[in-house]
């Protein structure tokens, strides 16, 4: 998967390939897109053209292997039912070499098919994941329109779902005053009982170009930040570079 | 002591196994918030002593006044504790439909109080609205595939059965090497085990 630079083929030569090129397949924009959004502890924003053309490039390449399969199937039919009665056509096997359709081949295009899948999967599991986890601080926040159309749909549902919950198990029997999900009481100034994702926490991170000096934490020097060295940070501090992508995430 | 039991429901939470549910504490948790309604009636009849001698709720500091707010407290943390214990329950029940999928064996369902079975419902209902919508099942591919076959261990008789690239008898406690797509729905539905290492 790592050198399938033609997407669909399997990567063979891709020695010859820029790797300029090769960093902006889609198989290495869904690998970066799924590890910015495993190390980050907020959600990004959906990849709606990316997730699409993957979802498009898995298809073909089922229907690649099924057709691959089918040949199978097909020969294996055909010498079974040939060598039952002593007649093995040599056709056969020569028309299934034609066809390309070797295990191998077949084996590798379903290798590179079954990754892509848990990538794509894998993706969409931890935005979910993340969303069920903040989804009130996610629908208060402009965090909202960073989901997909699907993504707030479950997002509404989630919510309800758990209001409902902690209602009728807690809530409700509190006393009034103290009933609110989002307050500890009455008397609470802001929401203080919202589950928030943890900007601060730290994060490992290779930036693409250089950054110069940032201002990494409050009241210490400016580091000069160089292409292509690993660091851990803060995630707020390099927060808007991750958004703009230019640092990825690891 | 004010807020002793609430504490104990959260140390049951973080002594039991990760990902592990015990019994919903019913017993705990009503006495908890029961707790909860004694103080507030404190805190209301503290609260009615300082509106009855007039004082200045901003000024004075008298006994009443930090015994309401000691009731006030402790109904917050109590709340707190409680809904912790809920919400760290949920977690858990949400986990479950990951890895056991959308019914629950017995052992576990007697663990859950009624709320809580009802929330695992709705919580599976949303996932599959959300799977259907994109057509794409998310509960397989769980870890990344290694290898596009597996070796696998029947662990019931399930017979003879058309597989995309074979048809393997299999038997109880027979090995196979089989495609890790076609062994996937065998091992959710617990009828195969994959032979690691």
């Amino acid at each position: 998967m790592a050198s399938s630079s033609e997407g669909l083929g399997l990567g063979f030569g891709s020695e010859d390939v820029d790797p300029s090129i090769a960093m902006t397949t889609d198989v290495e924009l869904l690998k970066r897109a799924w590890r910015n959004e495993k190390a980050a502890p907020e959600i990004l924003q959906f990849q709606h053209e990316l997730v699409q053309r993957s979802r498009e490039q898995v298809q073909l390449m089922t229907i690649t292997v099924q057709m691959q399969l089918n040949i199978f199937t097909a020969f294996d039919l055909a010498v079974k039912t040939f060598c039952g009665g002593m007649m093995f056509k040599e056709e056969t096997v020569e028309d299934f070499e034609q066809n390309g359709a070797d295990p191998l081949t077949v084996s590798v295009y379903q290798m590179d098919l079954d990754r892509m899948q848990f990538l794509l999967r894998s993706y969409l599991r931890i935005r979910l994941q993340k969303i069920v986890k903040y989804a009130i601080h996610i629908s208060k926040s402009e965090a909202w329109s960073r989901l997909s159309e699907q993504e707030q749909k479950f997002a509404k549902r989630c919510m309800d779902d758990m209001e409902k919950h902690l209602n009728q198990s807690v809530l409700s029997r509190l006393p009034y005053g103290y009933q609110s999900i989002l307050k500890q009481s009455i008397s609470s100034e802001e929401d203080d009982m919202v589950p928030q994702p943890h900007l601060d926490t730290y994060v490992f991170c290779k930036s693409r170009t250089p950054l110069g000096a940032l201002q990494i934490a409050d009241g210490e020097d400016p580091m000069d930040v160089l292409a292509d060295f690993l660091y851990l940070f803060h995630y707020k501090s390099i927060r808007s570079f991750v958004e703009s992508g230019q640092v990825d995430l690891f | 002591m004010y807020g002793r039991r609430a504490s104990q429901l959260l140390k049951e939470l973080s002594t039991c196994e990760p990902g592990q549910l015990t019994s919903f504490n019913t017993d705990v948790f009503d006495q908890v918030l029961k707790e909860c309604n004694a103080h507030h009636l404190e805190l209301q009849s503290l609260m009615r002593k300082i509106q009855e001698e007039e004082l200045d709720v901003q000024t004075t500091k008298n006994a009443e006044h930090f015994g309401a707010v000691i009731h006030h407290l402790s109904l917050m943390r109590n709340k707190r504790c409680l809904m912790a214990y809920m919400y760290n329950r949920a977690q858990i029940i949400q986990s479950l439909r990951w890895k056991l999928g959308p019914v629950l064996p017995q052992e576990i369902q007697e663990k859950l109080n009624f709320s809580e079975e009802e929330y695992f419902k709705n919580y599976s209902a949303a996932l599959e609205s959300y799977a259907s919508e994109l057509e794409l099942d998310l509960t397989v591919d769980m870890v990344p595939p290694k290898d596009p076959y597996i070796k696998v261990r029947v662990l019931d008789d399930i017979g003879d059965v058309l597989l995309s690239d074979q048809s393997p008898n299999l038997a109880r406690h027979s090995i196979h090497f089989l495609k890790r797509t076609d062994a996937e729905q065998f091992i959710s539905q617990g009828l195969m085990e994959e032979l690691l290492g």
